[in-house]
């Protein structure tokens, strides 16, 4: 299971047809979306009319979804971590990365048995993980960090989802998932290691587009942006009413809501420019995950450009 | 972690609470004031059991005041009032008026299991009406609302319907009935067609009354799930719990901390239909609704928006009202600009029209405008006349160069159109057929690029130059070629200037003819210069030396040249060369008294002298005699040899005549073979005989002529003077005729005297 979904299965599936031929003076921005905290703020600033008619949300259950239909054409941007955003730019076609939704921070958590105790008393252990998704991508940080080469580890691929029976089959000492598995396999007796808390500034989902659309159509983009600003200001500020309208989109309570938002970190418009300039920590840490997945063969190529992110598309002013 | 903080507050403050009851006991008791949301009775029986907790907890009596706003404003404004909870709108509006320490804590509602701090409004209707399904069907319905300050009972929904479009505030009829239980029973009794009530109300009185809920409908109803009520907006922050800047700082951290201990299994939290109280929310959203709805506290807007947008908006502003200053300043300026261009229009028409000079001014080669001095040039009555033609129209077919003139102006008007300016001579015809010559200048005064040129035409009437220069051109044609020599002196009379014949009589070559002195006469010279100034003029002719040597007589006129004062500042002089003149008049006379044949004088100069002898004899006494002499048989030898012939004999004669005579005697012809001689200062008759015997014989003498010798004789008369009577010259001449014929007639070749009476016999 693709990471950022389970908080949203029970989302109506009539919500992804919604590319209406409204507007024929201009082919609208086709962006896909799925369920996830982080974006919120796009959902929120469509619930109130704040999106422009010249952006189209194309709601998929998963980031699966988006990476499909931005890889066939269908979709000229998407909200992806940022590993999957490498991994895109990579196959093709090139992306930008033009706005940062969230930064992980809690939100990844590496669960163990209790008698590991520290990150070094992970070599020899068999270790669940979902390669292809932001868990592996942890994983991987976290190994590297450590200085534990891979191979002094098992690395279990399986999904997320799958991590609590494997637990529970005692086929795995540890697991590097997120809520609400992590929680569920605290309840099961394992205990939090390490979480994405510890790394700040390095597990991001980011909103993307082709550049091809920002080069023909770079109104529509910051059109983007602006409602995902909008949103985001409503989501923060209007809390006391944002909760329950993501509640009720993801069919979960506000309480988890609340915990939701309190794993992650919505940088606004100030910390968008700080991330994204040219060789900031966007692209830091992008030629860094490159590395790691590279490293992993999770990846067929290296990253060639330099610089994914552009700035050139955020609001003019927080207002 | 917020929540840690809190418990740790909460501790902290109950370990104090022993030293703070001494504080307390000044204190008698304090008063809690709670909005009367729902009619008193409810509101107090739900918050009494509140009341007496904290009363327990802080150890002083705590007094439950159920107030409307009207009745809490006041209490707040008399301070009677400690502590208080409303709406988070009248609150704002509060702590507006008066400086709040702020929220203490905010509410958190409970229905049913699920604790919320969040509340809305609710939209609705009495059941069955079908007419208002959406927000957008309740503009222009009566609406029931608790009052003005209510957030869920008023602004929240207000909000919604203004998001939809409808301007509630203007289409809408508000009744503000006071409470939340009254907006219900308007709705339902029909007094208003649409309620707004904050989230939890209804749920409350469908407690009460479990058929309400189908006797109501709720627009725009939302789909918030874990929401525990029906709400129609969106959500805002539950009712803040705050304190009065009175209140002793110790007796507000242990009512916090009351607040924030209760639980909700509480009989305070039961009663209430609470679950407690939460740290204090941010009501950012609830300021930014009254913000954007411009209600209290912020409904004062141009003050405080204009220092907001002011610091906000800094640069915008101050740059759009330098801008705008700017613009003023510069309409101002071009105001006065154009006010100024305007005078100076006027003024420039204003010359144009009213200069001396003819002026006009020409738009597409035709007459635009003209002052009157152009008119009156043209002699035109009125400038209409002009206005509209070009300037060929006034001008005659060709010009003196003999271009046509409307094909010169054509190229002419091409230049100036480029931004050439024209000057040059043009002649002109006027209304009366008369022609006027004026020095024209054109000048382009449009703009390059400018659609239509703009001409400007000023002439200057040269007929008098052209007429004088004309005169010039002759005088000095004249001077150049006349045939007498002419010079100019200055007032010392050294020539400055000669002409051609000048030089061609006086030989000298211009350049040394100038600043020597003109030919003169030698006796006078240069006196000439001070009688021509006395007399006007000196004329006179004298005899001049050319500059080879060679003599000549000129013929000179001088007249003074004088400047307007009158003094002389030159001389011109004309002179000929007289020479062959004075030669001709010589000759002439010659002629006149001199026989041609012999060069003896002829009858006339005889006369004269014969008159001048006589009156000689007389005045000297003494006797003259007059002889007259034919010769005879002197037409025998004329037809035999000839006039030729004739004329030989008649000369020799003459000069063997001449040669008897004395010097002081005359000898003429008379004519023919006429002679006759004058001899004065005569002594006796026998000196005379004497005399007139040596004629005959000088005649006698034989003469070769045309190959032959040839003799003749002669017949004489003579007679004296003075005689007896007074006679003249002809009567002498007359006497001596007739003694002559007498000799002819007594035998020829002899003399006789005139003898008195014989004139008679006649």
């Amino acid at each position: 299971m693709h990471r950022r979904e389970f908080i949203g299965l029970s989302l109506a599936a009539g919500l992804a047809v919604s590319g209406l031929g409204g507007c024929s003076r201009r082919k609208p921005l086709q962006f896909g979306l799925h369920p996830w905290i982080g974006y919120e703020p796009l959902y929120l600033a469509e619930e109130f009319g704040w999106l422009s008619d010249d952006v189209k949300l194309i709601k998929g259950q998963s980031s699966a979804d988006s990476i499909d239909r931005l890889q066939s054409g269908t979709l000229a941007g998407a909200a992806l971590t940022l590993d999957e955003a490498i991994r895109v730019h990579v196959e093709g076609p090139e992306l930008y990365v033009v706005g940062v939704a969230d930064v992980s921070a809690g939100a990844d958590v590496l669960i163990v048995r209790p008698d590991i105790h520290s990150i070094d008393e992970l070599r020899g252990k068999r270790i669940a993980t979902e390669l292809g998704g932001v868990s592996g991508t942890l994983l991987l940080t976290i190994l590297d960090r450590a200085d534990i080469a891979p191979e002094q580890v098992v690395i279990v691929d399986l999904p997320v989802d799958e991590h609590l029976d494997a637990w529970k089959r005692n086929e795995v000492d540890a697991s590097v998932c997120y809520e609400p598995v992590a929680s569920l396999l605290e309840d099961a007796g394992g205990e939090r290691l390490f979480d994405s808390s510890m790394v700040p500034d390095t597990i991001f989902d980011v909103l993307v587009v082709t550049r091809e659309e920002a080069r023909s159509n770079p109104q529509v983009v910051s059109d983007l942006l602006e409602a995902h600003f909008s949103g985001l200001r409503y989501l923060v500020r209007n809390m006391y009413d944002s909760v329950y309208r993501v509640a009720a989109r993801q069919g979960v309570s506000p309480d988890d809501v609340r915990s939701a938002l309190a794993t992650v970190m919505l940088p606004d418009l100030a910390a968008n420019r700080r991330y994204l300039e040219t060789n900031g920590r966007i692209d830091t840490v992008a030629r860094h995950l490159s590395r790691l997945l590279l490293g992993e063969g999770l990846m067929s190529r290296a990253l060639t450009t330099p610089v994914l992110s552009n700035d050139a598309f955020l609001p003019g002013d927080a207002s | 972690m917020k929540r840690a903080i809190m418990v740790f507050l909460i501790v902290t403050l109950a370990s104090l609470a022993p030293p703070c009851l001494a504080l307390a006991k000044t204190v008698s008791s304090l008063k809690l004031g709670i909005l009367a949301y729902r009619p008193d009775s409810i509101v107090a029986n739900r918050y009494q059991p509140l009341a007496d907790y904290l009363s327990g907890r802080i150890g002083i009596p705590i007094q439950l005041e159920v107030l409307t706003q009207d009745e809490m404003d006041r209490a707040l404004a008399a301070n009677q009032l400690d502590f208080f909870m409303t709406n988070p709108s009248h609150f704002l509006v509060i702590r507006s008026e008066r400086s709040l320490t702020g929220v203490l804590a905010t509410l958190v509602r409970k229905e049913g299991e699920t604790a919320t701090s969040s509340l809305g409004g609710v939209i609705f209707t009495e059941a069955g009406r079908d007419d208002i399904q959406t927000l957008a069907d309740i503009a222009g319905k009566t609406v029931a609302t608790p009052g003005m300050d209510y957030l869920g009972g008023f602004l929240a929904p207000l909000f919604e319907l203004e998001n939809a479009g409808v301007d509630a505030r203007r289409e809408n009829r508000f009744k503000l009935v006071g409470t939340h239980d009254r907006v219900v029973r308007a709705v339902l009794a029909g007094d208003a067609d649409v309620g707004f009530v904050r989230s939890g109300i209804l749920e409350q009185l469908e407690a009460e009354d479990p058929t309400l809920a189908d006797r109501i409908h709720v627009v725009n109803r939302q789909d918030l799930k874990g929401f525990p009520f029906v709400v129609s907006t969106r959500l805002y922050p539950e009712w803040p719990m705050a304190a009065l800047p009175h209140v002793d700082d110790e007796i507000v951290r242990r009512f916090a901390s009351a607040l924030f201990s209760i639980e909700d299994t509480y009989p305070a939290a039961l009663a209430a239909g609470i679950s407690g109280f939460s740290p204090p929310a941010d009501y950012h959203s609830v300021e930014a609704l009254a913000r954007s709805l411009r209600v209290a506290p912020y409904d004062q807007v141009p003050r405080v928006a204009w220092t907001e947008v002011f610091e906000q908006y800094r640069l915008w502003v101050i740059t759009v009202s330098v801008l705008l200053l700017m613009l003023v300043m510069t309409a101002l300026w071009l105001g006065r600009k154009k006010r100024q261009l305007g005078k100076e229009q006027k003024r420039l028409r204003r010359l144009i029209l009213s200069w001396p000079q003819p002026m006009l001014t020409l738009s597409d080669s035709v007459f635009m405008d003209s002052n009157r001095a152009a008119v009156d040039l043209l002699q035109f009555s009125s400038p209409l006349s002009l206005i509209g033609k070009d300037i060929a129209a006034f001008s005659p077919r060709l010009q003196p160069d003999g271009s046509l003139s409307s094909a010169k102006l054509a190229t002419l008007l091409d230049h100036v159109r480029d931004g050439a300016v024209e000057q040059l001579e043009w002649l002109f015809r006027r209304s009366d057929g008369s022609q006027v010559w004026v020095d024209m200048t054109l000048a382009p005064i449009h703009e390059p690029g400018e659609g239509e040129p703009f001409i400007l035409c000023s002439w200057y009437d040269i007929t008098d130059r052209k007429e004088s220069e004309q005169r010039q051109r002759l005088a000095a044609s004249v001077f150049e070629h006349a045939r007498e020599a002419i010079f100019i002196t200055d007032s010392h009379g050294m020539v400055i200037d000669v002409n051609d014949a000048y030089t061609e009589i006086t030989g000298w070559v211009r350049s040394r003819a100038i600043g020597r002195l003109p030919p003169l006469p030698l006796d006078e010279g240069t006196a000439v210069f001070s009688s021509c100034l006395q007399q006007g003029f000196w004329r006179g002719e004298f005899a001049s030396k050319r500059q080879g040597g060679q003599r000549y007589m000129a013929a000179l006129t001088i007249s003074p040249v004088r400047d307007d004062s009158g003094s002389v500042t030159h001389f011109v002089g004309l002179f000929s060369d007289i020479s062959k003149l004075k030669a001709q008049e010589e000759k002439l006379r010659t002629m006149a008294h001199y026989d041609a044949l012999t060069q003896l004088p002829n009858r006339v100069l005889f006369a004269e002298r014969l008159q001048q002898a006589m009156a000689q004899a007389r005045r000297q006494d003494y006797r003259l005699a007059v002889v007259y002499i034919d010769l005879d048989e002197f037409k025998p030898v004329n037809d035999a040899f000839g006039h030729q012939a004739g004329d030989e004999l008649l000369v020799d004669v003459a000069t063997r005549m001449r040669a008897e005579l004395r010097e002081e005697d005359t000898l003429a012809r008379l004519g023919g073979d006429e002679f006759a001689a004058l001899v004065v200062n005569v002594g006796d008759t026998e000196a005379l005989e004497a005399l007139l015997d040596r004629l005959l014989q000088a005649i006698a003498k034989p003469t070769w002529v045309a190959s032959h010798s040839v003799r003749v004789s002669a017949s004489m008369g003579y007679t004296y003077y003075p005689q007896p009577e007074e006679l003249d010259g002809d009567q002498l001449l007359r006497q001596a005729d007739q003694a002559m014929y007498r000799a002819k007639q007594t035998g020829r070749n002899r003399y006789c005297a005139f003898r008195a009476g014989e004139s008679g016999s006649e």
